[in-house]
């Protein structure tokens, strides 16, 4: 009877390095007074996978906008849209509730550049853009209003990654948002588009490569890239709301493959330290994946 | 379908101020037929069936659109703008729009004129076909007669005072003109002002029907 045999060096250390990592997070997220956190993270270098809370569902806030980025491109994957196809801004949406309508307030939007084509038309494109980049609300449920939250659900399950993703409306629809209609995400459900779209495999390597050129252009980087290295490039998509605060994305660092990672927090209404927090969590994986200290 | 065929009369080509020949809509392709429905009954939302223009004017490109003005402050292209909604075929060159758009054209200048200041035809909001996905119950936009302001000078007209003191300046310039009431139920509008002229079908003279 052959003896058990010990695991090698190198697997133990990367056991212990994966406790010491949640460890790590956990105290995190103890410290934070977040409500709770979920993490997802797949290294395409070491083919590393963490999940903590990864099946847990969150209010989606912006990153409900990734999946309905996936949706416009269905559409001109299918030649239902082209990138330079028109569409008509105009403010007015109808809620879920009713069909009652409503506006999106101009406050609510970093950028005045869709509000401030109010009658005129703009690209898919440059909406798809502005949707991602400065996370225009105006602009999602413009394309949204297209293309349909039907068709977006429906690309997903034909895609497979519809498991953690629930759209069921535009944004800023209040009267939905209190009856307690939102949109509801998981971390692994939207690591699964992530992975998907880095890899190329979203439609064509064309498409997901436009995709994750639209998600380079994030303008809010307080998340993820904030306590990256200089050379780190991160294409992903901010989400923030009263309750929740999320960055879910794609880090590119030099000389490595990219890893996908998915940050979602929830919180009371007055706490503060959210962008902090995620930075923080996004910093010790970037720690973990590199060999650096995992407990500071 | 030859083009001497399709185009009914050749003479008002000669004109440089408005180049545009007059077509049957009858005798386009098929595809056109379709997305345009000339001739046809379409019922309003009151069950009252209209009969939809059979009598267009052919725009050859978007650069002659630029160019060519319905009245003194109204050039073509401000009347054509639609979106990806509209039917594939008329979202191309040539376009097509019925021949009363020019007396679209003539009210909202007279308009203008009252006004004292820009007025600006929101897209989807002047001449767009029966096919587009924002037309139903015989929209008034599909006879070429009916336009979406969203914008006088300054002012965006996206509240109940700015809609109401513009809508009465309308009714009050222009005779038979009908303007939507404020308001945000279906009929009603409430981030634009609607104004149109009715059910005209503008028949050039020199039609034989």
């Amino acid at each position: 009877m052959p003896e058990k045999q010990a695991p090698a060096p190198e697997a133990t250390e990367v056991v212990s390095r994966e406790r010491a990592l949640r460890e790590q997070i956990e105290k995190i997220e103890r410290e934070s007074g977040a409500k709770a956190i979920a993490v997802a993270m797949r290294d395409a270098e070491t083919g590393l996978e963490l999940h903590s809370n990864g099946e847990r569902w969150f209010h989606a806030a912006s990153t409900i906008k990734v999946p309905i980025l996936l949706g416009v491109f269905a559409a001109i994957d299918r030649g239902e849209l082209l990138p330079h196809s028109r569409v008509h801004v105009r403010n007015r949406f109808l809620s879920v509730v009713e069909n009652i309508p409503f506006r999106v307030e101009s406050g609510r939007d970093s950028n005045s550049a869709v509000h401030n084509a109010i009658g005129k038309m703009m690209r898919v494109d440059e909406l798809a853009y502005h949707m991602i980049t400065t996370s225009s609300n105006l602009a999602t449920n413009l394309l949204l209003g297209v293309i349909g939250p039907d068709a977006v659900n429906q690309t997903l399950k034909a895609l497979h990654v519809d498991k953690g993703i629930e759209l069921r409306r535009g944004v800023e629809d209040e009267l939905a948002f209190e009856k307690g209609i939102s949109n509801m995400v998981t971390a692994d459900g939207l690591l699964r588009i992530l992975v998907m779209l880095s890899e190329g495999k979203a439609f064509s390597p064309a498409l997901s490569r436009r995709m994750m050129d639209i998600l380079h252009g994030q303008e809010f980087n307080q998340g993820i890239p904030a306590r990256l290295p200089k050379g780190a490039r991160v294409a992903h998509k901010t989400g923030e709301i009263s309750t929740v605060a999320h960055d879910a994305g794609v880090v590119y660092l030099p000389k490595r493959k990219p890893y996908v990672l998915v940050i979602l927090t929830e919180w009371d209404p007055a706490a503060s330290g959210r962008s902090r927090t995620i930075a923080t969590i996004s910093h010790t994986i970037y720690e973990y994946l590199t060999q650096g200290p995992v407990d500071e | 379908m030859t083009d001497a065929a399709r185009f009914v009369d050749a003479g008002p080509t000669e004109s440089p101020i408005f180049p545009l020949r007059v077509v049957d809509g009858l005798a386009l392709p098929a595809e056109y037929r379709k997305a345009l429905r000339p001739g046809e009954e379409w019922k309003d939302a009151g069950g009252s069936p209209r009969q939809l223009p059979r009598y267009f004017y052919e725009i050859p490109s978007w650069d002659s659109a630029m160019k060519i003005e319905l009245a003194s402050h109204f050039l073509l292209w401000e009347f054509i703008q639609v979106d990806v909604r509209e039917a594939p075929p008329l979202r191309t060159f040539p376009r097509y729009v019925p021949c009363a758009i020019t007396l679209l054209a003539v009210c909202l200048e007279r308009f203008r004129d009252a006004v004292g200041t820009l007025v600006h035809i929101s897209a989807n909001g002047g001449y767009r076909s029966p096919s587009h996905r924002f037309s139903k119950n015989a929209t008034l936009h599909a006879w070429g007669t009916a336009a979406n302001i969203y914008r006088i000078g300054d002012t965006y007209l996206d509240n109940r005072s700015a809609i109401e003191r513009f809508s009465l300046i309308a009714r009050e310039t222009l005779p038979g003109i009908w303007t939507r009431p404020y308001g945000t139920p279906s009929g009603f509008a409430e981030d634009h002002l609607h104004l149109d002229l009715g059910y005209v079908l503008s028949v050039p003279r020199d039609v034989k029907s």
